[in-house]
């Protein structure tokens, strides 16, 4: 026979006082675990939202992140002239070596200094990627020491609001505009002029260069040529995977989610146990009765073990809940490990995510319940039926 | 029976829950010290001895922008410098790893005793490292993960640089608090690269602990207005730095602590008071015996100070012995240093946190005890 499933829905709800210091630390738990892996999936989802899949980057060959590569401007020239490069109106090819410049800036809120990514763009360089606009402001004029910040690191940096002025390596840079990169790593970037920037730190390279390729076919012809070239000795890879593989900050931090999810939970199971263990002996009577009225041993079994998944359902939604209300889309920050700067980034509770709360809280509730289950399954009909 | 017998008979009355609840508070201190050793070492980084003469000089830029090597002989005869040596972050990966967790960096072998006294290694094999172009010393963690031997080959594949390098290990040292750095001769990375005349810092010892702020101010007024200003600052300012580039991820720890403590007292709190809840018709018969109050709420609060003690001792003694034998750093994936330990102070915040515990979790079954009357506890069934 089925277990009675009202009964154990019920059940759950009348001794409310009870379970609800079970469901409430079981709720943290969860809460606790979607909030940090979603700061792990914000970091991804920033890193996935760069890039255009038309777009070739390339760098110097070993080199894990722009800042660190160094591009000649004979290599430059080779690779802009190479056949299957969009070409502009003007039949100029659509290329930007880019100047990577680490910067440390003082935070806005006096809490020390961190570093600040700042990228010299030649005008290609902006209609190579759309996803950065103008927000407030105007764009730097090439020729004048100025620069455009990210909205979102404006927040985070004093003196990156519009009219102000930083002074880094003997050079005063002024801010004239502010920029959204719509949730990508450009977020995370100050830039200027290209020329500006590498007459300003006295660069003779580029860092990096990115380029548009006429079509999918191009793009994989562009790259087998420049990989046969062993003279060259620079890496291309296309944009939207380069930025792909940006997510060695999210490892400690997903390390960090597991193992505080793991040992939270054992807490927590000790706690579901004692609550369902104390129900159950509360019951013997009613047990005792279902068993009387022909229920069967695996259907109080199967009973008590709903009642720790419900139980811990409610809590895995009330935590989800809590981590989306209080949480999602939170801009925050942390010191990226690849680029050497701070990289800026959102809470993102994904449906995903929450489901794997869900379910995690479920398997939580159902090992807590196994015992007190078994126990119920086990009682003596007689001896629960004499019970007080 | 004697009272303490009462108490404890009381307590472990039901085995099976006084277990269940000594293991909950024991699982949640261990988290709780583990999250305040992680962020005792984000706000308070271990200091080595040398610590307080050491000063790092980098560019004002940024970590990034090297040095030019023309400054050495200015900043060697700047009066307070007793030692100079330059320090460059090779940032390589080990062969093999796409993500080496150790750093390396190469640096003036005839500088180490001076400027890094607290590294510790035999005569021989200093000489030795001094002695070869090609060689490097390794911290005793490093040597024990990757199981090294001296003379054994120790190729770094650049990422920063373009170069590899080809090392061979002359020798380990232990004794700083990050025995896991590698250090090679910085006259063979400028080789490689052609001889650039550059350099990633520069780090002082300081005379004198007095000296090392006009030390400080020297540096720093010297290369003003140069083509390569500097940012000279004491060992720990550098390292605070770069501990204040973790950004928000401190506050997230520390407030993920105080969510625990809260989870901790709720769980525990209600099993304590279904265990009373259970016995108040006894709690009535104490009282209608003759009991007073105070004596009642004494032996509900002591019975509930012994499981918490008891979690306590449960629980940070078992974290305590995993720290000694667990090596965090390889578990981490070399997030976290090899050895982490519990200072006093964590262990005291957790002793306080498993005492607190115990008041609040008796609060509130005696305040209910103390307000039965005696024939309502008599009359209440189960």
């Amino acid at each position: 026979m089925l277990p009675l499933l009202k009964y154990h829905v019920r059940s759950v709800f009348v001794r409310w006082r009870s379970t609800f210091a079970t469901i409430i630390g079981l709720a943290l738990v969860i809460a606790v675990f979607v909030m940090v892996q979603s700061l792990a999936v914000g970091i991804e989802k920033t890193s996935a939202n760069t890039g255009d899949p038309r777009n070739l980057l390339v760098t110097r060959q070993g080199a894990l992140a722009e800042a660190t590569s160094v591009i000649t401007r004979e290599q430059f020239n080779i690779i802009r002239y190479l056949p299957g490069v969009e070409l502009d109106a003007t039949g100029t090819p659509i290329a930007s070596g880019d100047t990577l410049i680490i910067i440390n800036l003082p935070r806005r809120d006096g809490t020390g200094n961190s570093n600040v990514m700042l990228r010299g763009v030649a005008p290609a360089g902006r209609a190579l990627r759309p996803q950065v606009s103008l927000v407030e402001g105007r764009w730097f004029v090439p020729g004048h020491r100025e620069v455009v910040a990210s909205r979102r690191l404006a927040n985070r940096f004093a003196n990156l609001h519009i009219g102000g002025q930083f002074k880094t390596g003997g050079v005063e840079l002024t801010v004239v505009g502010i920029f959204d990169g719509q949730r990508s790593a450009f977020d995370s970037e100050v830039w200027l002029d290209a020329d500006e920037a590498r007459s300003a730190f006295d660069r003779p390279d580029y860092s990096s260069m990115l380029l548009r390729a006429q079509s999918d076919e191009a793009l994989a012809g562009i790259r087998r040529t420049i990989e046969a070239n062993r003279r060259l000795k620079v890496k291309a890879v296309s944009e939207v995977a380069y930025y792909k593989e940006l997510t060695r900050t999210a490892g400690p931090i997903k390390w960090l989610g597991n193992g505080l999810a793991i040992v939270m939970s054992i807490g927590a199971l000790f706690a579901a146990m004692n609550t369902l263990y104390a129900s159950v002996g509360a019951r013997t009577r009613e047990i005792g009765t279902l068993r009387v009225l022909g229920f069967r041993r695996r259907s109080i079994l199967l009973g008590f073990l709903l009642e720790g998944a419900l139980l811990a359902a409610i809590a895995g939604i009330l935590g989800c809940a809590a981590a989306y209300f209080g949480w999602n889309g939170t801009s925050t920050g942390t010191f990226g490990q690849e680029t050497f700067t701070e990289i800026v980034f959102d809470f993102q509770i994904t449906p995903f995510l929450i489901a794997q709360g869900i379910t995690f809280a479920i398997v939580v509730g159902l090992i807590g319940s196994f015992l007190p289950a078994l126990r119920a399954a086990r009682l003596p009909v007689i001896a629960s039926l004499k019970a007080a | 029976m004697t009272i303490p017998g009462f108490i404890i008979k009381n307590a472990f009355r039901n085995k099976r829950r006084a277990a269940l609840c000594v293991l909950s508070v024991a699982a949640s201190l261990a988290l709780l010290v583990i999250l305040l050793v992680i962020l005792d070492f984000f706000v308070n980084p271990p200091e080595d001895v040398g610590s307080s003469l050491r000063i790092a000089v980098r560019n004002k830029v940024s970590l990034a922008a090297p040095l030019p090597v023309r400054q050495r002989p200015i900043i060697a005869k700047i009066p307070g410098v007793e030692a100079l040596t330059a320090l460059t972050y090779f940032g390589g990966n080990y062969h093999g790893e796409s993500s080496t967790y150790f750093a390396q960096f190469g640096m003036e072998p005839s500088q180490l005793e001076a400027v890094f006294g607290e590294a510790k290694m035999p005569r021989d094999q200093l000489e030795a490292w001094m002695a070869n172009r090609t060689s490097c010393i390794v911290g005793a963690d490093t040597a024990k993960r990757y199981n090294l031997k001296v003379g054994d080959k120790f190729p770094l594949v650049g990422t920063i640089y373009p170069v590899d390098l080809d090392l061979t290990i002359a020798g380990f040292y232990k004794g700083t608090t990050d025995d896991r750095n590698v250090f090679f001769h910085q006259k063979y990375l400028d080789e490689l690269l052609g001889d650039p005349g550059t350099v990633g810092m520069w780090w002082i010892k300081a005379r004198s602990a007095e000296e090392v702020p006009g030390v400080i101010d020297r540096v720093n007024a010297a290369f003003a207005n140069s083509s390569a200003e500097v940012l000279a600052e004491t060992e720990r300012a550098f390292q605070m730095d770069f501990i204040s580039m973790m950004a928000n991820v401190k506050s997230l720890i520390a407030s993920i602590c105080s969510v625990v403590v809260f989870a901790l007292a709720l769980v525990s709190a209600s099993t304590m008071s279904m265990a009373i809840r259970e016995r108040i018709r006894e709690l009535s018969v104490l009282k209608a015996l003759g009991f007073r109050r105070h004596e009642l709420f004494a032996f509900i609060l002591a019975e509930s100070f012994g499981l918490a003690a008891v979690g306590f001792i449960l629980g940070v003694g078992g974290i305590c012995a995993a720290f000694a034998s667990v090596d965090f750093s390889a578990a981490s994936g070399g997030f976290l240093p090899s050895s982490l330990s519990a200072t006093p102070r964590i262990i005291g915040i957790a002793a306080l946190v498993a005492v607190g515990l115990g008041i609040i979790s008796s609060l509130a079954p005696a305040l209910s005890v103390s307000r039965l009357s005696v024939v309502d506890g008599l009359k209440t069934l189960d």
